[in-house]
């Protein structure tokens, strides 16, 4: 058969694609459980930092989450749940526009609404170095305590090291990451009204 | 080139890839990542290395298969190789690296438009046997790693005082060290890169004269 000939040409290609998507199709099977398994790691262990539970290994996530976590089915959708100390926690996952792509993040709060008990990104695609840092501790652990205002948070240009006080409903926005900063703000707020509204329902039980 | 000594077509292919023909500051390819991954040495290495066994591999398959394939249809095979070994490094970094690979995001998939690896398929892997096109492939992708490399080390130094993320700036010099946002982003990288181009050239010409007046004063 001619190599540069019109059967022999489609036939290749037809056989080189089969050949090489066949393998690919076979690695993706290959990796698939591990590839779930880590992704529900990365979402556990968020949910159970920010309903303020600890964990020292990795291996404990999946434990603490099967004793402690309950879900709870609600109009604004699933909830996290778990009864610390006689106090419940709730924690959503919620996902908002960043400057470049979605972000995805967990927020956790009291029964009352009137604080917040914890913040973790999920996921993002910020600018590594700028808007990225909102996934560094110092940034996600203003969050934990701080006081839930009329209007919500609000996360505002301060020292770019982190708002100490959890009372005057501020926290310190990264610096050089306006955009970033701004919309995790309204994330944050859009959430925080449906907890409240969710509360005023009586569906935070 | 200006090397006078004999050396064998392998040690030859390195010093070209590394050195001579380097795939950033001579052939000024595959520059987009270079401006998107430098700013972190992790994430650097990460993705150089992935480069390097892309290439290689690639440019093994596409030697291998070279007298098969049809004329017509030589950049879409080309294409799908390369694509094949990129997407097998991306489910491997899914499944074994997973940090790695939720802070690379998107750049592993773009090492498919490297235009390095490309290159050495139509320029190279060709017209030679497949494992000469695996080394060239391979040192390339080192060429390729040198320079992104110390890209990144003054990109994460400056930038976040770090290196690897163990800090060495700010350890030392605490609340006196502010980080340049500029290196952070960007702009920095064409900087930089300018500047290694400037000096690698400028390294090769001195070299070459040199060179030039060794042969003449051996005669």
């Amino acid at each position: 058969m001619k190599r540069d000939g019109m059967l022999y040409t489609v036939l290749f290609t037809f056989i080189i694609c089969i050949v090489f998507v066949f393998f690919l199709a076979l690695a993706n099977e290959l990796t698939k459980d591990r590839v779930a398994a880590n992704r529900r790691f990365a979402e556990r262990s968020a949910i159970l930092s920010a309903l303020g539970i600890g964990y020292s290994t990795p291996g404990e996530v999946d434990s603490l989450y099967d004793a402690q976590v309950s879900t709870l089915k609600t109009d604004a959708g699933l909830l996290y749940k778990v009864t610390i100390d006689g106090q419940p926690r709730y924690a959503a996952k919620v996902a908002g526009p960043g400057l470049w792509g979605t972000i995805q993040a967990i927020i956790a709060v009291d029964q009352q609404v009137q604080r917040i008990e914890g913040f973790q990104i999920l996921s993002h695609n910020e600018t590594p170095g700028l808007g990225g840092r909102i996934d560094e501790p110092w940034f996600k652990a203003q969050f934990k305590g701080e006081k839930i205002g009329p209007q919500g948070i609000a996360v505002r240009q301060g020292s770019g090291k982190g708002d100490p006080d959890p009372d005057n409903s501020q926290v310190d926005a990264v610096t050089g990451a306006s955009r970033t900063s701004q919309s995790i703000q309204e994330i944050v707020n859009k959430e925080l009204t449906i907890f409240k509204t969710l509360r005023d329902k009586g569906g935070l039980q | 080139m200006s090397a006078a000594k004999k050396r064998g077509p392998a040690a030859e292919i390195l010093v070209q890839n590394l050195w001579w023909n380097n795939p950033i500051f001579i052939q000024v390819l595959g520059i987009c990542s270079t401006l998107a991954v430098t700013n972190n040495l992790t994430n650097t290495a990460i993705m150089t290395i992935g480069v390097s066994l892309s290439t290689a591999f690639s440019s093994m398959s596409i030697s291998a298969m070279n007298k098969l394939i049809p004329n017509k249809v030589r950049m879409i095979v080309q294409v799908l190789v390369i694509s094949f070994y990129v997407i097998i490094i991306d489910i491997v970094l899914r499944a074994y690296l997973p940090d790695i690979s939720r802070s690379l995001g998107p750049y592993v998939g773009l090492i498919i438009t490297n235009c390095i690896i490309m290159g050495r398929a139509e320029g190279f892997a060709r017209s030679n046997p497949p494992l000469l096109s695996f080394w060239d492939g391979l040192t390339s992708g080192f060429g390729y790693m040198a320079v992104l490399m110390l890209i990144a080390v003054v990109r994460e130094l400056l930038g976040f005082g770090s290196l690897f993320g163990i800090p060495v700036l700010t350890a030392l010099m605490g609340e006196a060290f502010t980080p340049w946002t500029i290196m952070i982003m960007a702009p920095s990288a064409f900087f930089l890169v300018a500047l290694v181009i400037w000096g690698a050239k400028t390294m090769q010409e001195n070299m070459k004269i040199a060179a030039k007046a060794q042969q003449g004063g051996a005669k």
